[in-house]
């Protein structure tokens, strides 16, 4: 029995005696009574929308089990056991002008008179319930749930005492410590400086260290040395590019469904979606504070504009994020698509900010977590009370994405105004030419509507820029048209409609802090429900991400999903601290980045003799030890301690994502593009950093994907490492690998001049700074040289190719340390 | 069959001629070599793994149609749909909505005759594989899920009709591996995009080496497999000092298996440039074979090529071949015409005929599953009575199945009188994988991969062997 099983039955024993004593042992008249008056007519007159057993708790209220009514709904608890005037329900039966009539008509209707005083008469005698099964939310009793960490409001943490007082930096680094020391662990040596400025230059920017940086670096000797270099990354604009290809993964970010330019549709293609990507990169750079990020992304079009002035062209591009998604949009039956966009959006913000696979309660209720089908169509009500088309578009033909302008309604009307009369005159041509007999070409009538038309059209300013934005209301000519609440869909599917459920957040979530409706869709009091510093999940899972960005896994390593199937956290206090640092510190990414690498944590060596090392004479827990392998057998039982670095006892090296190869590359023949912005281009080849390179959903063999670069069809937590021959033969064979093998070569051998005193030797050591960030030592020397005299034909130059594309395809180019 | 006996001679061949041609290589050649004896590396994701129980195909080669072949024009005889075509029946759906429905019943539009000596009745419409029948195991009661191409295609690959899922060929490379370092162990042969795309081969959650490789017919069949090098001999060099320099980076780490993964996936591009294109090179099979597909030399052209390259690449030792005859248009999607069901037959049916009768004459049908579906079968009626073509039907339609462990010539299954729905035994997709992955030894409900907390599996809840067509 583990332990945590262990726990859980404890708890469950406990439930029971503090509940059999709580509540005064049962006179048999009492249960019987219950029994035989009460529980049938629960069942009867009230059981078809308050069952937890049927999933059914209308307004958050289950009468089938006492946690139910203890528990209460949407309004609180039910029941005040003995006191009737005071029990809501005794108020709703009783139909009372001032709060719910239950049931309702067409439900019933009131009940009987001597039904009512049957519950009242229970009610006064306490509300005797012998019925102990454990409520449930959707796939969890409301006892677990509570119990569940993830659940529980962040905790206030202090950092722990720990044994080694000297080595811990920050208070990171006395949570860590405290774990390490605990399970007999110990941590590696801290990295040294090239290693240091490497891995913090490729984490922050995507591009290796210059070999100035590194320089700048090693000769600055002072206490704050590697906090300058943090802060100068952390200015750079690349930190923008870098962070926002982090961001883009978890919102499964598109800039295209068809790969092929001349294959895409202008009207359903996200062909504006760049300006969303931008809009990142910026928000990262300026450090917007990621709660506003957030809502934004959700509800930013009905933000006002921070000049005042219309349209707020951030908040429009922003929301961008909820109809770049995935969907088969060609097929027939576009109800069923508008459904799926509903369920995409539901599913990538319960993934991207709660960590909550919502998604999962669009045909039931959730299976682990407490989120019932009711909670999803509560949420789908907003999603389809939001505009996100121009139009459905017909049976196998295609939908338009809505395009909203990011000039001033008077601009738009202007032009619009103007483009009207141009087709009246147009028409009125027209009509002239028809008559007969037609009029003479110089007819002064007709010359000046001529003249006038063109005098116009000249004057005409080109279309307003626009972006894909959604807006209040939802899709003309759809089931859901307005802003409304939309039934059940019975099996997830819009063909069988159930109860209509009112639009709100997840009733366990939001508990007693439901945010009004008041007007619209309610998108914005979801966007800011999510971001509140109230709830437990967001800044949890966000500063989670970022622990990923820098470690390689997160402290909950499944980042997407903190429900109560996903594994805990490996430092619950540590994460909880992160978090209430990070809301106080306003939000702010930038700070958690500073706080996160200026730990000795982050600043560990990767390089050790295993990994997890365990301190003289002490003995390893069960739980941390590797399952024996084979590969495991023959090694010293010391250096597999802690095989996944869980505890975080040295730092993991790890490969370099599909983007930062490419750009790497770019970067160390000198002929990288750092320009921000734009649509993205088609061509690999091009000069520009990767996040300018397409990602079309329908493209999954390009080089990217081939590195493993995220899936845009759903949110993707965390990226695969693959290593496949597919990918050797790329940088063996693609013509992009060996141009910048012969770009390389191009820049040693301009770089170090013919002239220069023993060329060859300087050549190779400046590849290996640019590279590796490093000097080559005397033997990688001799190894580089033989490469150089065997294959030096048909010129030297070719050598220095060959010598080039040997380095890039090395090893150590493309893990960092 | 042995997989090693088939491509050790190549494969051995190939590593001594590289011993042979450079000194800068010999680790890497011995190593190869080595990995032949002990093929079991932890780390690798590639490496062969145990089945469940002893299997009775080694290789799968799935035949996948795309676009919905309608089942009552093919396999499933209908003699009262031939009967009451014009009358009308009542429906409770039609392409996904619910409501009553009047349809006119459509008349099939080829002709069904018994063949072999089992007597299986096919329709005229594939009359090459129909004198094959004896070895297959026709299934007359498939059933899906979904009324869309996008879904229903992702159903018959992934087993689920939402969401992006591992492939069947990548859960099956995962539980087995491969058996030839120098090719992937789960290839894809399409001319154009399937609805879905990439999805259909996509390993999703599954380690990336599962992947499809995907090749498509052409002068470069699969990406940047030519050499770019100048000479094997120059890139031999390379990879010897680019070895050297690996094996010196390695040694002041940890030993990490991404490391020592990525050297090895340098050496199997380096064997994958010389054998993949000895695959693709068809100048040695002989007329005769070249006729058996229907196949002009020289040609990459149609289904024969894919057929005939399957093949190969079964004999090389890759463990999951499929073809995919067209793409998500211009395929069989006949709603407009059943007559562009002639076409697409044409282009299957010499060249699948041949396909079995090659691997039957070779001793590869023993222990090689063949697998011939689609995604869903087409209505047997219509809204209108003159209506051409035919709607999306995925009630029920026909697949089938050949080779290792299935009993041949028989039918299972059946659709009701008109083929609307099933009327006995019905085999959903679910059902049909894990039926698959019986026959390579692999149970499907202890083939697991844990993702987010949640042990996956190909059939999720669902599926059951269907033990009757087991030989």
């Amino acid at each position: 029995m583990s332990a945590v099983c262990r726990l859980r039955c404890l708890g469950l024993a406990l439930a029971v005696v503090v509940g059999a004593s709580a509540d005064r042992a049962f006179a048999e008249s009492d249960s019987d009574f219950f029994e035989k008056k009460i529980r049938p007519l629960l069942a009867e007159r009230c059981g078809s929308c308050h069952s937890a057993a049927k999933g059914k708790t209308r307004g958050g209220l289950a009468l089938d089990t006492r946690e139910g009514w203890q528990q209460g709904g949407d309004s609180g608890a039910a029941i005040v056991p003995g006191k009737p005037e005071e029990s809501l329900l005794i108020r709703a039966v009783r139909y009372r002008d001032d709060g719910p009539q239950m049931p309702p008509k067409e439900m019933g209707g009131k009940l009987a008179e001597a039904e009512i005083n049957l519950l009242v008469d229970w009610v006064r005698r306490g509300a005797p319930d012998p019925r102990t099964t454990a409520a449930r939310i959707g796939g969890a009793t409301l006892d677990d749930a509570r119990k569940w960490w993830a659940f529980q409001p962040v905790r206030p943490t202090t950092p722990p005492i720990v044994k080694e007082s000297n080595w811990p930096r920050t208070d990171i680094d006395r949570f860590v410590l405290a774990e390490l020391e605990q399970r007999g662990l110990t941590h590696a040596d801290n990295a040294d400086k090239r290693m240091l400025i490497r891995r913090a230059t490729f984490d922050v920017t995507g591009l290796p260290p210059s070999p100035d940086e590194i320089e700048a670096f090693l000769r600055d000797e002072s206490p704050g040395a590697f906090e300058a270099v943090v802060d100068r990354l952390l200015g750079s604009p690349a930190y923008g590019q870098r962070g926002a290809r982090h961001w883009l993964d978890v919102v499964r970010y598109a800039d295209f469904h068809d790969g092929d330019p001349k294959a895409r549709n202008p009207v359903c293609e996200p062909l504006e979606a760049w300006r969303y990507r931008d809009w990142v990169v910026e928000s990262f750079n300026r450090d917007l504070p990621f709660d506003q990020f957030l809502v934004h992304q959700i509800a930013g079009d009905l933000l006002p504009a921070p000049d005042g002035k219309e349209p707020n062209t951030d908040g429009l591009i922003a929301t961008t994020f909820l109809v770049n998604g995935a969907w088969d949009r060609g097929d027939a039956d576009k109800e069923k698509m508008v459904s799926d966009m509903v369920d995409d959006q539901i599913d990538t913000v319960g993934k991207a900010f709660l960590g909550l696979t919502l998604g999962c309660s669009r045909c039931h209720d959730h299976k682990f977590d407490p989120v019932t089908q009711s909670d999803y169509y509560a949420l789908a009500g907003i999603f389809y009370s939001t505009r996100m088309l121009k139009e459905l578009g017909t049976k196998g033909g295609e939908i338009t994405l809505q395009r909203r302008p990011l000039v001033p309604r008077e601009v738009v009307e202007k032009r619009d105004q103007q483009v009207k009369q141009i087709a009246e005159w147009n028409a009125k041509l027209a009509e002239l030419d028809k008559q007969s007999p037609k009029p003479p070409a110089d007819d002064p009538a007709r010359l000046e509507l001529v003249a006038q038309r063109d005098r116009l059209q000249k004057e005409l300013p080109p279309e307003p820029p626009a972006t894909l934005a959604v807006s209040e209301g939802g899709v003309p000519g759809g089931l859901f048209p307005g802003i409304q609440d939309v039934p059940i869909h019975i099996r997830g599917s819009y063909t069988r409609l159930g109860d209509v459920v009112p639009r709100r957040m997840p009733s366990f979530f939001a508990g007693d802090r439901q945010p009004p409706i008041a007007s619209g869709s309610g998108r914005r009091e979801l966007a800011e429900w999510v971001a509140s510093k109230e709830n437990p999940l967001t800044a949890r899972v966000i500063v989670n991400r970022v622990w990923q960005w820098h470690f390689g896994a997160g402290l909950v390593r499944t980042p997407n999903n903190f429900g109560m199937l996903s594994e805990p956290p490996s430092h619950p206090a540590l994460l909880d601290w992160l978090a209430a640092k990070f809301v106080e510190d306003g939000w702010s990414l930038k700070r958690l980045h500073r706080r996160i690498m200026l730990s000795a944590t982050y600043q560990l060596s990767s390089k050790v003799d295993g990994r997890g090392l365990m301190v003289e004479g002490q003995k390893q827990h069960g739980e941390a030890a590797a399952p024996s392998s084979p590969s495991t057998l023959n090694t010293q039982p010391s250096t597999t301690l802690d095989p996944d670095n869980r505890w975080l006892g040295q730092f993991t090296a790890r490969r370099l994502e599909a983007e930062a190869i490419r750009d790497a590359m770019l970067f160390v023949t000198g002929k990288l593009d750092p320009a921000t912005g734009g649509p993205a281009s088609d061509n690999l080849a091009i000069a520009r950093r990767s996040l300018y390179v397409q990602t079309a959903r329908w493209d999954r063999s390009n080089f990217a994907t081939l590195f493993d670069a995220a899936n845009p069809d759903a949110s993707d937590e965390k990226r695969n490492v693959s290593t496949v021959a597919p990918q050797s033969l790329f940088l063996l064979n693609h013509p992009f690998a060996l141009d910048q093998a012969q770009l390389l070569a191009d820049r040693l051998i301009r770089e170090v001049p013919g002239d220069t005193p023993n060329v060859e030797a300087a050549r190779i050591q400046l590849a290996y700074h640019l590279l590796f960030s490093r000097p080559a030592s005397d033997e990688e020397l001799a190894i580089a040289r033989q490469v150089m005299a065997q294959t030096a034909e048909p010129t030297a130059e070719s050598g220095w190719t060959d010598l080039a594309h040997v380095l890039l395809c090395s090893n150590e180019f493309i893990y960092i340390d | 069959m042995n997989d090693r006996m088939t491509f050790d001679p190549t494969r051995r061949s190939l590593l001594r001629s590289m011993i042979g041609g450079s000194m800068l290589l010999p680790g890497i050649v011995s190593q190869l070599l080595a990995e032949d004896a002990a093929p079991s590396n932890p780390a690798d994701p590639l490496a062969p793994k145990p089945t469940h129980f002893p299997p009775k195909a080694k290789r799968v080669i799935f035949l996948y149609m795309s676009g919905g072949v309608s089942h009552i024009d093919s396999w499933d005889p209908k003699p009262k749909l031939f009967a009451d075509a014009g009358k009308t029946v009542p429906v409770n759906e039609f392409q996904g909505r619910k409501g009553d429905y009047k349809m006119f019943l459509k008349r099939p539009q080829w002709e069904f005759a018994p063949h072999g000596k089992s007597g299986t009745e096919v329709s005229s419409l594939f009359p090459h594989v129909a004198e094959c029948v004896d070895d297959l195991c026709v299934i007359r009661s498939m059933k899906s899920d979904h009324t869309n191409h996008y879904e229903a295609t992702l159903g018959i690959h992934t087993g689920s009709f939402t969401f992006a899922r591992p492939s069947i060929g990548s859960w099956v490379s995962y539980g087995l591996g491969t058996v030839n370092r120098n090719l992937p162990s789960f290839v894809v042969i399409a001319p154009q995009s399937p609805y879905a795309g990439g999805q259909v081969w996509g390993s999703d959650f599954l380690p990336g080496a599962h992947q499809g490789t995907l090749v498509v017919p052409g002068p470069e069949p699969v990406a940047n497999i030519q050499r770019r090098a100048a000479s094997s001999r120059l890139q031999e060099l390379e990879l010897g000092a680019m070895s050297r320099l690996n094996q010196r980076h390695l040694a002041s780490r940890a030993d990490d298996p991404l490391l020592t993964a990525r050297m090895k996936s340098f050496e199997t591009a380096f064997g994958m440039q010389a054998e993949m294109p000895e695959v693709f090179d068809l100048s040695k099979e002989s007329d005769a074979t070249l006729k058996l597909y229907g196949l002009e030399r020289g040609s990459t052209k149609g289904f024969a090529w894919q057929c005939l390259v399957a093949r190969r690449l079964a004999e090389h030792g890759v463990r999951f071949v499929e073809l995919i005859d067209v793409g998500s248009s211009g395929n069989w999607d006949a709603h407009g015409d059943m007559l562009t069901h002639a076409p697409l037959a044409k282009n299957i049916d010499q060249p699948i005929a041949g396909l079995l009768r090659d691997l039957k004459q070779r001793g590869m049908l023993e222990d090689t599953l063949v697998v011939w579906t689609t995604e869903f079968g087409r209505t047997p009626f219509n809204a209108a009575s003159d209506a051409k073509g035919r709607e999306h039907h995925h009630w029920v339609f026909s697949s089938w199945l050949a080779g290792a462990g299935v009993k041949p010539g028989i039918t299972f299954g059946e659709s009701d009188e008109y083929g609307i729905n099933v009327g006995k035994d019905p085999v959903h997709v679910h059902d049909f994988h894990a039926t698959i992955l019986h026959l390579m030894g692999l149970d499907h409900e202890r083939l697991t991969y844990r993702h987010t907390g949640r042990d996956y599996r190909l059939t999720d809840v669902h599926g059951n062997v269907v033990r009757d067509i087991l030989a």
